[in-house]
């Protein structure tokens, strides 16, 4: 195989044959008891044709072929069931790093990546992996043991006769490489050629809709049958060569045998006890290629995690937690935030905030204004930690905010969006999301003071409806009050609202403020907004305000430093 | 007819090559049955001192075998190859006709891409299921005459063949079709916990739910494992009875010969080894056709559903106008279902910029539905121009309309092929201007191909606000009067929303829009804002 093989490869590799190592040893087990049957087989043959006494070995042989027959059978049952778990645990383990991975990252990290992507590297692309620790791995090792086996136990038996087998044997990779057709690089080309005939037509299939609503439907039906058609000349150049080297193995499988047959034939007159040894090593013929037949069925299990390896490879690994300095928690009421000079920029052309110094005392609210894109909401991502300052020091009660133990940031922070996410669940586990050890008589108040009961009661399986992707759709201000009804449920001290009626109509938006004002009260506020009904919401209750355009501009004139 | 025989009459569009197929592959497997019959009977005749066959007769054989195999080989992809193409064409078509509306805008991505596997899962039907079956048909008169040969009562052994070669895979077939409904489900399941920790990873973090999300991605995964662990269980287990069944043939047949002809016998064992090992493979096959056939259940009910909207037999001339307005127009899809909106209303004049906001699920996509003519009013009319549009052709109607909506794909394809979409005549500087009009121009020109570089897998990846604007400059350069855009952002954050939305403000001055969506961004420029709840619009502020 002439490819340098992908690093992530290699190593899923190395794990993979590692963890098979005991589902190989019982299909070697269950080769060697092939190897016992033939064996049997080959006696009773022997009494049969009277070369050998018929009674009581004849029946021995008998009760040893029952006995290994049946002992293939569990063997085989035992190697299937592990290498079902072997490809089973490969994704567990997968699944659950992409995971963690993905979510360490958090959504500064991802951003502008489609989450429905993602979601395909997590479910899809880790699919893809079973075939190659479940089948390919198993099936690679045992074309190396299986005739190994068999092998040495016909050079044992008959050197003349297990020489023609294991000479058949190595000619089938010889045979490939001399050709210069190695099975890896045909069966590649093929594998390859077939995946972009099914991306193709997958993309054009997933498009369809805009195809059809662009009037080209009959023009795009032409050209998926020109581009089929093209790989299929293309397709079957190749597989003309390639079939060559399956070829190879058919001509090793036959040449054995006959060649065994003839070693045989002529010696045997005259010569009885050869009789079992020459009816066994036939039979070992097709024990011997079974394995070889085995790698070369599941080799596009192997060629279908190249398609895949990229993706994989691409995800970092874990975000190395950084060790706190020194570990604190600070008082979980009444908090107190300050920004000192904190400078944040995406890159070196995008800057976004210079040099910002500001402080919320407890229970105070810091309004922040300002068109879109000045860095309102990069703030409160800087607050949340999804950001990282360039320089500055942001910091809760006088604890810097990297020093934090992550969990107890975590508890003291209630965040309000422009549009809350709706988990699949009932109304019920949406709003418990914030905390689900909260107690029932919690939850009551929680949807009281979101002002939910309302919609609750009117949804004839009330709490129990279920939401998001297949269940019952909210409206924006519905969705809102659940996100309202969390952060109660949360109780945090800090509560950052990130435009939180940007996507409501006026009167709706009137009424999720008196909800969120319940809300504010007794916590420190972080209200980023360009709603006029939001800011006059923020001055009734005495908010101080950055207005984000006007720090702009003084920064261009120098004012700020 | 059954779905799959629906299936296996497109194949019938390559009969030549099919036949030749399965000709080949009969007389390969004749062949190797053959060798080993005839190996078993020069070995016997050598041992019992008997008079010595001429090997090179075996070494013919052997031959012609490794010749045919290599024929069924490069034949049989030939012929499934061709057949693969026919059966790819055939679904875009038949959706293409059918189903644009149904299953481009309402179903989503997951259950397009689910089709495409259902068709892929289809290829095997050939090769993997027909053709061995067949052989296992082919199998049977040559065992009878070889069995016959040794003894009459070895013709038991085609008890334990049958057995092996036909019952185990029908019912490797019933419990695949079985578990299939089970995988399915749990692998929705599965998809849908992936896309919740994904998509809501702000609200993840903030209330520190990522051991719960990553225990609830565990969970659906152990149920798809479960359901597909049984399955594996059940095909272990015929399998082992196949095998245990086979072996106990070959020992019957080798016990017989004690009764009948050594010789012959002899040859028995070694076809029997054969003819077992051919048909040993069926058990996994008959698990495929139990996964086929459902599948070919989906695939022929989405290729062949119909169109949704009747064409009118001789199509209205287009109205010079292209003011839409809906006339207390009613629509339910089924009429088992409750009215996603009765007698509702609308008028969108030439020129104006209307937007539609209402919760998911409420039925806005519907109001896009119909003017596109992918559904129809119960009752009511929609005037395009002025005329019902149930008397313009699809079409021309949709030449007018230029539609953008969430499910408005990027194909992997270049740059300039995907805006070609749009207008197949557009020259460079048409591209370029509809690019520049989108604020693309740099980004494109930036890539190293400019317009021929390829998007997507394996190619240049833009992100998903530069992607939705490619597809706005698509949709410009259709040159529509009417744009229609439906949820266009779905997915993406929302800064990268509201930038879409600048710049769609500024390429669509002077068109009559009108704008889907869940909720607002602050960015729209729009005369008129209306709510879309409980089936009737509301004026909003606007």
């Amino acid at each position: 195989m002439s490819r340098a093989p992908n690093p992530w490869i290699k190593a899923e590799q190395k794990s993979g044959f590692n963890a098979a190592r005991l589902s190989l040893f019982l299909a070697g087990a269950g080769i060697a008891c092939g190897v016992i049957q033939a064996g049997a087989a080959a006696r009773l043959l022997a009494a049969l044709l009277r070369v050998q006494p018929a009674g009581l070995t004849a029946w021995g042989s008998a009760l040893v072929f029952v006995l290994a027959v049946l002992a293939r059978a569990w063997l085989q049952i035992q190697a299937e069931r592990r290498n079902f778990e072997l490809g089973a645990a490969a994704r567990r383990r997968l699944r659950g790093k992409v995971l963690s991975v993905l979510m360490a990252l958090g959504p500064a990290g991802l951003r502008g990546r489609h989450s429905a992507e993602l979601a395909a590297t997590a479910v899809d692309r880790v699919e893809v992996m079973d075939g190659f620790h479940a089948r390919w791995v198993p099936a690679t090792g045992l074309a190396i043991i299986g005739p190994g086996l068999v092998g040495l136990v016909a050079l044992l038996t008959d050197w003349r006769a297990g020489l023609i087998l294991v000479i058949a044997g190595l000619f089938v990779p010889f045979a490939m490489a001399v050709a210069g057709i190695g099975a890896g690089i045909a069966a590649k080309k093929q594998f390859l050629a077939m995946t972009r005939l099914q991306v193709r037509f997958m993309d054009r299939i997933r498009g369809i809709s805009t195809i059809v609503l662009a009037g080209r439907a009959e023009g795009e039906a032409k050209a998926l049958a020109a581009a089929a058609k093209e790989l299929r000349e293309r397709t079957m150049r190749v597989l003309r060569m390639a079939f060559l080297s399956s070829t190879a193995l058919d001509l090793a499988a036959a040449a054995a045998l006959v060649l065994i047959v003839i070693r045989f034939a002529p010696v045997l007159r005259g010569a009885h006890e050869l009789a079992p040894t020459a009816l066994f090593l036939v039979l070992l013929v097709p024990e011997f290629f079974a394995p070889l037949r085995g790698f070369a069925a599941v080799y596009g299990d192997r060629m279908a995690v190249e398609a895949v390896a990229e993706e994989f490879q691409a995800l970092p690994d874990d975000p190395p937690a950084v060790p706190p300095v020194h570990i604190r928690s600070v008082a979980a009421h009444g908090v107190t935030l300050a920004f000192e000079h904190v400078t944040f920029a995406w890159d070196e052309t995008r800057p976004v905030l210079e040099n910002l110094s500001f402080k919320v005392g407890r229970g105070e609210m810091l309004l922040l204004t300002g068109a879109s894109g000045t860095g309102k909401s990069t703030i409160i991502d800087l607050i949340l930690g999804f950001l990282a300052p360039q320089a500055g020091r942001i910091s809760i009660n006088g604890a810097m905010l990297e020093d934090l133990v992550p969990a107890a940031r975590t508890r003291m922070l209630g965040w309000i969006g422009q549009k809350p996410v709706i988990f699949a669940g009932t109304i019920e586990e949406n709003i418990r999301f914030a905390n689900p050890a909260a107690g029932e008589d919690e939850l009551q108040d929680a949807i009281r003071n979101a002002h939910l009961e309302e919609l609750i009661a009117s949804l004839p399986q009330g709490l129990k409806t279920p939401l998001g992707e297949g269940g019952f759709g909210v409206s924006g201000g519905q969705a809102q009050r659940i996100a309202i009804a969390r952060a109660f449920l949360k109780d945090a001290p800090l509560l950052l609202l990130d435009e939180p009626t940007s996507h409501l109509d006026p009167a709706v938006e009137q009424d999720i403020l008196e909800s969120l004002k319940h809300l504010a009260a007794g916590r420190t506020v972080v209200l980023a907004t360009h709603s006029s009904q939001a800011m006059d919401f923020a001055k009734t209750i005495g908010a101080k305000r950055i207005d984000l355009d006007a720090l702009r501009y003084a920064s261009w004139r120098g004012v700020v430093a | 007819m059954s779905p799959i025989a629906r299936i296996a009459l497109l194949w019938a569009r390559q009969p030549g090559w099919l036949f030749l197929a399965v000709l080949l592959s009969l007389a390969a497997l004749a062949a190797g049955v053959v060798l080993m019959g005839f190996s078993g009977h020069v070995l016997a005749l050598a041992i019992v001192g008997g008079v010595l066959a001429v090997p090179v007769m075996l070494a013919w054989i052997g031959t012609a075998r490794v010749a045919l195999r290599y024929g069924e080989r490069v034949v049989g992809h030939e012929a499934i190859f061709r057949a693969l193409a026919d059966l790819r064409v055939w679904m875009f078509r038949g959706m293409a006709r059918s189903a644009a509306g149904g299953l481009g805008l309402r179903r989503s991505g997951d259950a397009l891409a689910r089709l495409v596997n259902d068709v892929d899962t289809l290829d095997g039907l050939f090769l993997r299921i027909f053709v061995p079956l067949l052989g296992a048909i082919l199998l049977l008169p040559m065992l009878v005459w070889t069995l016959e040969r040794e003894h009459g009562l070895a013709l038991l052994v085609l008890v334990p063949f049958c057995f092996v070669a036909f019952w185990v895979p029908w019912r490797a077939a019933r419990a695949a079709e079985e578990n299939a409904a089970k995988a399915g489900l749990a692998m929705a399941g599965l998809r849908i916990a992936a896309l919740d920790a994904l998509h809501g990873l702000r609200e993840v973090k903030i209330y520190a739910a990522e051991g719960r999300m990553l225990a609830e991605v565990q969970a659906r995964e152990a149920q798809l494992l479960a359901a597909q662990r049984e399955l594996t269980a059940e095909g272990t287990k015929l399998s082992a009875i196949a095998f245990i069944a086979a072996q106990g043939g070959i020992l019957l047949a080798i016990l017989l010969g004690f009764l009948g002809l050594p010789i012959g016998a002899v040859a028995a064992v070694l076809v029997l080894t054969a003819a077992f090992e051919a048909v040993l493979g069926l058990p996994r096959a008959g698990l495929l056709y139990g996964q086929a056939r459902k599948a070919a259940a989906r695939v022929v009910q989405a290729a062949e559903a119909g169109p949704p909207v009747p064409e009118p037999a001789v199509p209205a001339a287009m109205p010079s106008r292209n003011a839409i307005t809906f006339e207390h127009v009613s629509f339910r899809y089924a009429a088992d279902r409750p009215f996603v909106f009765e007698n509702l209303s609308l008028q969108l004049p030439e020129g104006s910029r209307t937007a539609i906001l209402g919760p998911s699920g409420a039925g806005k996509s519907t109001i896009a539905s119909l003017i596109l003519k992918l559904v129809q009013p119960v009752s009511g009319q929609i005037r395009f121009g002025g005329t019902d549009i149930a008397q313009l052709s699809a079409e021309a109607l949709r030449h007018r309309i230029a539609y953008l909506g969430q499910t408005t794909h990027l194909f992997a394809d270049t740059v300039r092929n995907n805006l070609l979409l749009g207008d197949p005549a557009a020259d460079d500087a048409k591209l370029w201007a509809a690019l520049e009009a989108v604020q693309m121009a740099d980004v494109v020109a930036a890539l190293p191909e400019g317009l021929d570089s390829w998007l997507g897998e394996g190619g240049a990846t833009v992100s998903g606000g530069q992607g939705r604007r490619l597809a706005l400059a698509r949709t410009l350069l259709m040159n529509a009067p009417v744009i229609l855009l439906d949820e266009p952002c779905a997915g993406l954050d929302a800064a990268t929303e509201q930038e879409f939305f600048r710049v769609f403000n500024a390429a669509t001055e002077g068109r009559t829009v009108l704008l889907i969506l869940h909720r607002l961004t602050g960015a729209e420029y729009l005369d008129r804002i209306w709510r879309f709840t409980g089936g009737t619009l509301v004026a909003a502020a606007g």
